[in-house]
């Protein structure tokens, strides 16, 4: 068993941020100077929102623009309920309303079938930056749409958002 | 030598029906969908028509629908990776002379030209 | 038979706690901090199931349980991964064999009793289970043998697999109830009859699906020259949010059609990019020996996707005696599960789970693996299940000679 005595406790080492996965439909909010982490974002968008003051920062991956469309699911599966409760675990958290900043991206519009109507990619990034603006929190950067998926890190202590993309150099916002 | 047109989205299919066909028919058009496929149909009056399916604006079996309707002589072979017996009664009914599913081999390709379009 | 949907999702919800349950026990006893990644349950061949463990070495612990519900149950960790746990529970156990041992056989029942007992409490009945049992297996071996005299050679298996946070280093839990007991204890908890489906034609359907991978497999070979393998085929059911996880998140190439009528949704044909250059430069008349992928690949393949997908679902079309139109293939070239997840989300508009077909094909003689995937419509799904003329399930191919007489 693993004895929980001083001895076992050594430091973790400081050279490597602690690193933070995020599912599909998920949230996770850090104090810590860790690095959150999201994959394959295609018509889904991941959402970093930070804290410019203390280190806070917490990102979501929704898949669909609004829980009021489909019964059931969890929170973070949809844009509007997904940051609302980002916001709020960051809020409860220690993270100040008033400092903070987003970055977004993803909302491709690849493999979108639908003959009429708007994709699923823009009507996701559509309801991300309303569910943002009514809660004050302003997009600071964006990488949405294109035809391609992505894959994005924020880091919690510099607010940087690294996204990458299969066939391109990464780009920080 | 027969002339043919070819009607097909994927340019590769194209290919390979060009290289099959091109020493003892004259290719006298290669189109991407169905819409092209019966406006060159009608300006070039090929012999034959070789009719992919799936194809993007208008489908084979629409165009060969309006192809034999307009001149009830024209020869179509569907040349389709479909092969769904209700598909085939489509195309039979659209009044496609032949079906070959693809991948295909060029005897069979050959084979069903000669029934269709006999030397 | 019929089982809803939503007992289907309930019996998915279990095994996910029961994994989650087991990686907290983990945790508290090493101090390692995992996440349980995935929960699925699979319907697929007995003689397939731990297909995809094939290469690595495993140690685990295995169980067998019964009371309401039969079967075995397996907890296998890469054997890497089973050093760094039996070292973070007693330091400087991983040299004893017999200690590390003894630690895999603890950690591993105490793991599999937080799994089982959810299962337990849901049906309101005891699971027993048996002493743990060490094994090191390679492969799939790691998992309990094929009964030799089954009733069913297809059986429902549920799968957990579990990340570290900090390492790539992951762990299974597989759980491998009879069919029968399974089956029955489902159909006891079905809470709604409306959107039920008749569980023993999705077998029939797996079926059919396993002749439409031969059959895309096939015409590949005759593409290619390539002489062409189905492997597994099978049918899962699991959270919509779940489902873009299935593909892995390399780069891959291949082509993504919509398909409509009974069935309808979305099909992929992916290829990594070292087969998919070498499969399409197969498909050239001339030499190419190109490392990068170039347009003339891509348009190889997009249709030798095309003519996969025709193969793969002429076969439903045929034995439901309907059509199923696909629109042309699109061409894709980018990380596997961003091509997945706006297909997931156009389906998840709809619904809560899905069921995903996933085939798989290989050769031997270069480097080549296909994977194919389709994305129903559940409610569709249902509607050609509900169609479906068991007696008519070998009639997949069409006979184009009978019908241009």
């Amino acid at each position: 068993m693993k004895v929980y005595d001083g001895s076992q406790t050594e430091s973790p080492e400081q050279s490597t941020p602690e690193r933070i996965k995020v599912g599909i439909a998920e949230y996770k909010v850090t104090t810590e100077p860790a690095v959150l982490t999201t994959s394959g974002l295609g018509s889904c968008i991941g959402i970093a929102v930070y804290d410019t003051r203390n280190t806070v920062a917490g990102l979501v991956h929704v898949m669909l623009p609004s829980a009021a469309d489909i019964d059931g699911g969890n929170h973070a599966k949809f844009a509007d309920t997904g940051i609302e409760a980002l916001i709020e675990a960051m809020a409860d958290a220690g993270a100040s309303m008033e400092a903070m900043e987003a970055k977004i991206a993803g909302g491709s519009d690849m493999l979108d079938f639908s003959e009429n109507g708007s994709s699923i990619g823009s009507r996701n990034a559509k309801k991300v930056r309303e569910t943002l603006d009514e809660h004050d929190v302003p997009v600071v950067g964006e990488d949405l749409g294109g035809d391609h998926g992505r894959s994005v890190k924020l880091e919690a202590d510099t607010g940087n958002f690294i996204v990458k993309s299969a066939n391109t150099d990464s780009i920080t916002l | 030598m027969p002339d043919v047109l070819i009607a097909d989205d994927s340019e590769f299919m194209r290919n390979l029906l060009r290289e099959i066909l091109e020493e003892d028919h004259e290719i006298v058009g290669e189109v991407e969908n169905g819409v092209e496929a019966v406006e060159v149909f009608k300006e070039e009056g090929p012999d034959l028509v070789m009719m992919d399916i799936v194809m993007p604006i208008r489908d084979g079996i629409e165009a060969t629908d309006e192809i034999k309707s307009s001149n009830p002589d024209a020869n179509v072979i569907m040349c389709t990776s479909v092969g769904q017996e209700e598909k085939m009664k489509e195309a039979v009914k659209a009044g496609a002379d032949g079906y070959i599913t693809k991948p295909f081999q060029k005897p069979s390709v050959m084979e069903a030209i000669e029934d269709v379009v006999p030397s | 038979m019929n089982v809803d949907i939503q007992s289907l999702g309930t019996f998915n919800q279990l095994a996910h706690e029961g994994a989650e349950q087991a990686t907290q026990s983990m945790g508290q006893m090493t101090g390692i901090d995992a996440v349980v990644d995935v929960t699925k349950i699979t319907l697929l061949d007995r003689a397939d199931v731990g297909e995809e463990l094939a290469g690595r070495d495993f140690v685990g612990v295995q169980f067998s349980f019964d009371g309401v519900l039969e079967g075995d149950t397996v907890l296998a960790f890469d054997v890497d991964s089973a050093g760094t746990i039996t070292e973070e529970m007693m330091p400087g156990s991983s040299d004893d064999e017999a200690m590390a041992r003894s630690g895999i056989e603890e950690i591993g029942n105490i793991m599999m009793s937080g799994f089982i007992d959810g299962w337990a409490d849901y049906v309101g009945a005891t699971i027993d289970h048996s002493p743990p049992e060490y094994i090191e297996e390679s492969g799939g071996d790691v998992l309990p043998d094929a009964p030799e005299n089954g009733d069913h050679q297809q059986v429902f298996v549920f799968k957990s697999e579990i990340e570290w946070i900090d390492e790539s280093v992951n762990f299974y839990i597989y759980m491998l109830p009879e069919y029968e007991s399974l089956t029955e204890m489902m159909v006891e908890h079905v809470d709604t009859d409306g959107d039920a489906i008749p569980i023993d034609k999705l077998q029939t359907f797996n079926e059919m699906t396993t002749s439409g991978t031969q059959k895309a497999a096939d015409n590949v070979e005759m593409m290619t020259g390539i002489p062409t393998e189905s492997e597994v085929t099978q049918i899962s059911f699991a959270p919509i949010e779940d489902v873009p996880k299935q593909i892995g998140t390399d780069t891959f190439v291949g082509t993504v059609v919509e398909f409509t009528g009974t069935p309808s949704g979305y099909l992929m044909v992916l290829f990594d990019e070292i087969s998919a250059i070498n499969v399409a430069e197969a498909m050239m008349p001339i030499e190419m020996d190109s490392d990068e992928l170039t347009d003339q690949h891509k348009a190889a393949i997009e249709e030798l996707g095309n003519i996969m997908t025709s193969g793969f679902v002429d076969g439903w079309a045929n034995v439901l005696q309907t059509s199923v139109e696909h629109t042309p293939p699109r061409v894709v070239h980018d990380m596997g599960r961003a091509i997945m997840d706006p297909l997931a989300a156009q389906v998840g508009q709809h619904q809560e789970h899905a069921f995903i077909i996933d085939s798989e094909m290989q050769t031997d003689d270069i480097e080549f693996k296909a994977e194919i995937h389709a994305l129903p419509d559940e409610k569709e799904l249902r509607a050609a299940l509900d169609d479906l003329d068991v007696e008519r399930a070998t009639e997949t191919g069409a006979d184009v000679e009978q019908i241009f007489k």
